[in-house]
């Protein structure tokens, strides 16, 4: 039973005035909270990425990467190795005091981001944020990076292309490469090594696969290769029959460019192979989603060498000295990334571990030019500058405060050791624009652009094989 | 001199008070950022509210129609951002088409909806939100999952920026909020607020007595999506930045989580319960439940199974409960029934 307030009620004075006293005493409290104290003088850094959604198993990965960095870079120390989450302490730069402010939690999704942004630099008063994970949170971020001027933003892992190339927030750095960036190559790759005249592209409804897709298409296109068919699930499908219907049948088309993520990648592909029969490794490329820590172990079985784009890391039979010292390193510092488990190769070479990783090691490295000042006027131009020399290949930023970076295409395998991803090649120097194809002036990447052209890409023939792990 | 303000009425006096001072009481994050978003949240409940307490129709599709206001709003007003219409038109025109175009499909819908009740009216108005959060999502144009940023650079001039004058909107949303709980507290005395509680009480003796009972319902509908579309407006303005996510599944089930933990019975209850969740969703992001795990989801579900199980009324119910038990403790024996409530159908 449900009941409504009396109205016209008297208030004995006694009664009246202690709950009133204790209503005043509850009004103090909350106040005292919501009063924000003095800036202190630490360097105040804010990490966001996801808990929650479709890569929520990357949180600790994220995390572990940053902190990996400023304990190897800064000497501070993870409160918990085995959980990065629960934080770091201590480290500094030229004299001042890194302080971990606080973690952000976001799904996958910008308004859920853009909270969290908010809470972590208004509420927390953050004076650097490191983050986000994925696609429309970057741009989200960017935006709101640009009405904020005062504080400056280094992207996590997001890779939507929109969000150094359109929203350019002059305070927003990003030292990784975006989804197109990273499938550099791999339309060469599949032109040229498997034969591939026609192709069909499934990619996921939204900036992140339309950027990552957007990559495939552009170099598969720019050395003859053909698009017949483009098709566009919605984020969140569960049944994918419908849309993989949608795609000519094995029969018609050379091959597919899979771009589907999170927990749609493996039903996509069931969806296919219930449609179309059993999947043959050399008719499927994918995108990181294929290679990424934590995906390709369950799908390298399903397909097994299949080639896929990379994620700003090499595949892990690359492994030389310095890769070497950087796994060393790691994992003096973080011992696990729950759910991925123990720190290892795998985990050390995990793009969203080592993006961060990246994020952290250029703060570290500006913070140290401009004297440990966190402002965004002496931070900003000193970010600028940062050459990242990385166990992966050097990472400078562009005008844009967008990566040029090396990438890699991977091989995915399973045998009776298990699965693994193998390198296959290497591509030195991607820059955002693909040569000219992309610029602050050219349609966003999306269901109908990039359009299908022959043209000459800048590192097209100057791929260099991998085999077995070196660079030939 | 006797007293004869009300305890409730005391409080709410107070706290009206306490936000009209909020930015020389409270830090600018609360300004801006707790406490401007309880005061569009509990708009948007009180839509939900207004519908569920005087027309017996616990509506999930007041989520979506605010969605719908907030996106027209970033089509119409936005230019040069990475999606949208970039139509870059006048802000108050924005405005005044975010608020119609919304209004206009809650007429729609609610004569849609207005002919069926209970669970089956709860099913259609979910259906509703989920059908303009996919409407969205695939119709990249007007937005996609990326959804439409960079709106406070397009807000009226009384507004600003939100974010270097974020006062502005803090007495606008406050403004907004008070008017809309005066103006729904007259509006249920008129005669059609009357006839509507009417209609939720024995919709057949109503219309045996030749009222429209689905014209009311939809008209009721109506106005409440008049409601949320303000809850839109505002909510964009504050946030920055729309996208089918912010109208989605998450946001529908949020706002029927606040209103019940305010109470689905009573106007106050939307911006009690409003703030309660922005204050639980701010303070325990970091918080690990023990044993159970988790954080803010973990915590804003207990409570509402507390609420749920042992105060259908809400937070409201519970302050009435200890309003009315506390003064029989402290005043003696018996005095509980001088405080006998008066019970009403939902």
């Amino acid at each position: 039973m449900t009941y409504v307030r009396e109205r016209g009620r008297r208030v004995r004075p006694v009664v009246g005035l202690s709950i009133l006293a204790a209503a005043a005493a509850i009004v103090a409290v909350l106040a005292s909270a919501a009063l924000g104290g003095a800036r202190a003088t630490p360097i105040k850094i804010a990490i966001l990425s996801d808990c929650k959604g479709p890569f929520g198993n990357q949180y600790n990965a994220d995390i572990g990467g940053a902190e990996a960095a400023f304990a190897q870079f800064a000497g501070s120390k993870l409160v918990d190795p085995s959980n990065p989450t629960k934080g770091f302490t201590g480290g500094s730069v030229g004299g001042h005091p890194l302080q971990l402010v606080g973690l952000g939690c976001s799904d996958s999704t910008p308004d859920a981001a853009i909270k969290e942004v908010k809470r972590l630099m208004e509420q927390l008063h953050a004076d650097i944020l490191i983050g986000p994970l994925s696609g429309d949170e970057g741009v989200a971020t960017a935006n709101y990076a640009k009405s904020h001027p005062n504080q400056i933003f280094i992207n996590g892992t997001s890779g939507a292309q929109d969000t150094t190339l359109k929203v350019r927030a002059p305070n927003f750095f990003r030292y990784n490469g975006d989804g197109a960036m990273w499938n550099a190559g791999i339309g060469d790759l599949a032109y040229h090594k498997l034969g591939w005249r026609k192709a069909a592209i499934i990619m996921d409804d939204y900036s992140f696969a339309w950027t990552s897709g957007a990559g495939m298409i552009t170099d598969f296109c720019a050395v003859g290769g053909q698009i017949v068919k483009r098709v566009f699930p919605p984020l969140g499908t569960t049944d994918y029959s419908s849309f993989v219907r949608q795609l000519p049948p094995p029969s018609k088309v050379d091959g597919y460019f899979w771009v589907v993520g999170g927990t749609g990648t493996i039903a996509s592909l069931k969806a296919f192979e219930q449609a179309y029969g059993p999947l043959k490794a050399k008719q499927f490329i994918g995108n990181l989603f294929f290679g990424v820590a934590g995906n390709y172990q369950s799908i390298a079985p399903r397909i097994n060498g299949a080639y896929t784009g990379g994620f700003g890391t090499p595949g892990l039979d690359y492994q030389t000295p310095a890769t070497k010292a950087y796994v060393a390193a790691v994992s003096k510092y973080v011992k696990a990334v729950p759910p991925l488990g123990a720190m290892n190769v795998s985990n050390a070479y995990n793009g969203f571990f080592f993006n961060y990783y990246k994020d952290g090691q250029a703060l570290v490295q500006a913070l140290k030019a401009d004297g440990g000042d966190p402002s965004a006027a002496k931070l900003g131009p000193a970010l600028s500058k940062v050459v990242l020399n990385t166990p992966f290949g050097t990472v400078k930023l562009d005008k844009n405060r967008q990566a040029v970076e090396a990438e890699w295409s991977y091989q995915l395998v399973a045998n009776s050791k298990g699965t693994t991803v193998n390198t296959v090649q290497f591509i030195p120097g991607v820059d955002q624009t693909f040569s000219g194809t992309y610029s602050p002036s050219t349609p966003p990447p999306g269901r109908n652009f990039p359009k299908c052209v022959k043209k000459n890409l800048s590192w097209i023939g100057k791929e260099k094989p991998v085999v077995n792990g070196v660079i030939k | 001199m006797r007293r004869y303000i009300t305890l409730d009425r005391g409080i709410g006096i107070a706290a009206l008070v306490l936000v009209v001072l909020g930015p020389l009481v409270f830090s600018g994050y609360w300004v801006s950022f707790i406490l401007t978003q309880t005061f569009w949240l509990g708009i948007a409940a009180t839509s939900m509210i207004f519908l569920s307490a005087y027309g017996g129709m616990v509506s999930l599709g007041q989520v979506g129609i605010y969605g719908v206001a907030g996106i027209v709003l970033g089509n119409v007003v936005t230019t040069g951002q990475v999606k949208g219409l970039h139509l870059g038109w006048s802000p108050w025109l924005g405005v005044v088409l975010g608020i119609g175009i919304a209004t206009a499909l809650g007429l729609l819908l609610g004569a849609l909806a207005s002919r069926s009740t209970g669970i089956y009216f709860l099913m259609l108005t979910l259906t509703f939100g989920v059908l303009i959060y996919y409407f969205f999502s695939s119709v990249t144009s007007f937005s996609g999952f990326s959804g439409i940023s960079g709106i406070q650079g397009h807000t009226p001039h009384i507004v600003g920026d939100p974010t270097t004058h974020p006062n502005r909107l803090y007495y606008i949303a406050l403004v907004t909020a008070f008017l809309v709980y005066l103006g729904v507290r007259y509006l249920v005395r008129t005669p059609f607020g009357l006839t509507l509680q009417g209609v939720r009480d024995d919709p057949v003796r109503m219309s045996s007595l030749g009222y429209n009972v689905t014209l009311h319902r939809t008209l009721a509908f109506t106005l409440a999506a008049f409601i949320a579309s303000l809850a839109g407006v505002l909510f964009v303005w504050w946030n920055d930045h729309v996208d089918p996510t912010s109208f989605g599944l998450g946001p529908i089930i949020d706002l029927l989580i606040v209103c019940v933990i305010g109470s689905l019975y009573r106007l106050e209850g939307a911006w009690v319960g409003a703030f309660a969740f922005v204050l639980i969703n701010n303070y325990t992001q970091s918080v690990n439940v023990p044993v159970v795990g988790g954080s803010f989801n973990t915590v804003i579900g207990l409570i509402f199974l507390v609420i749920v199980l042992l105060s259908p009324g809400g937070l409201l119910g519970i302050w009435g409960w200890v309003n009315r038990h506390g003064r029989a403790l402290l005043a003696g024996a018996g005095a509980t029934m001088l405080t006998k409530a008066r019970p009403v159908k939902p």
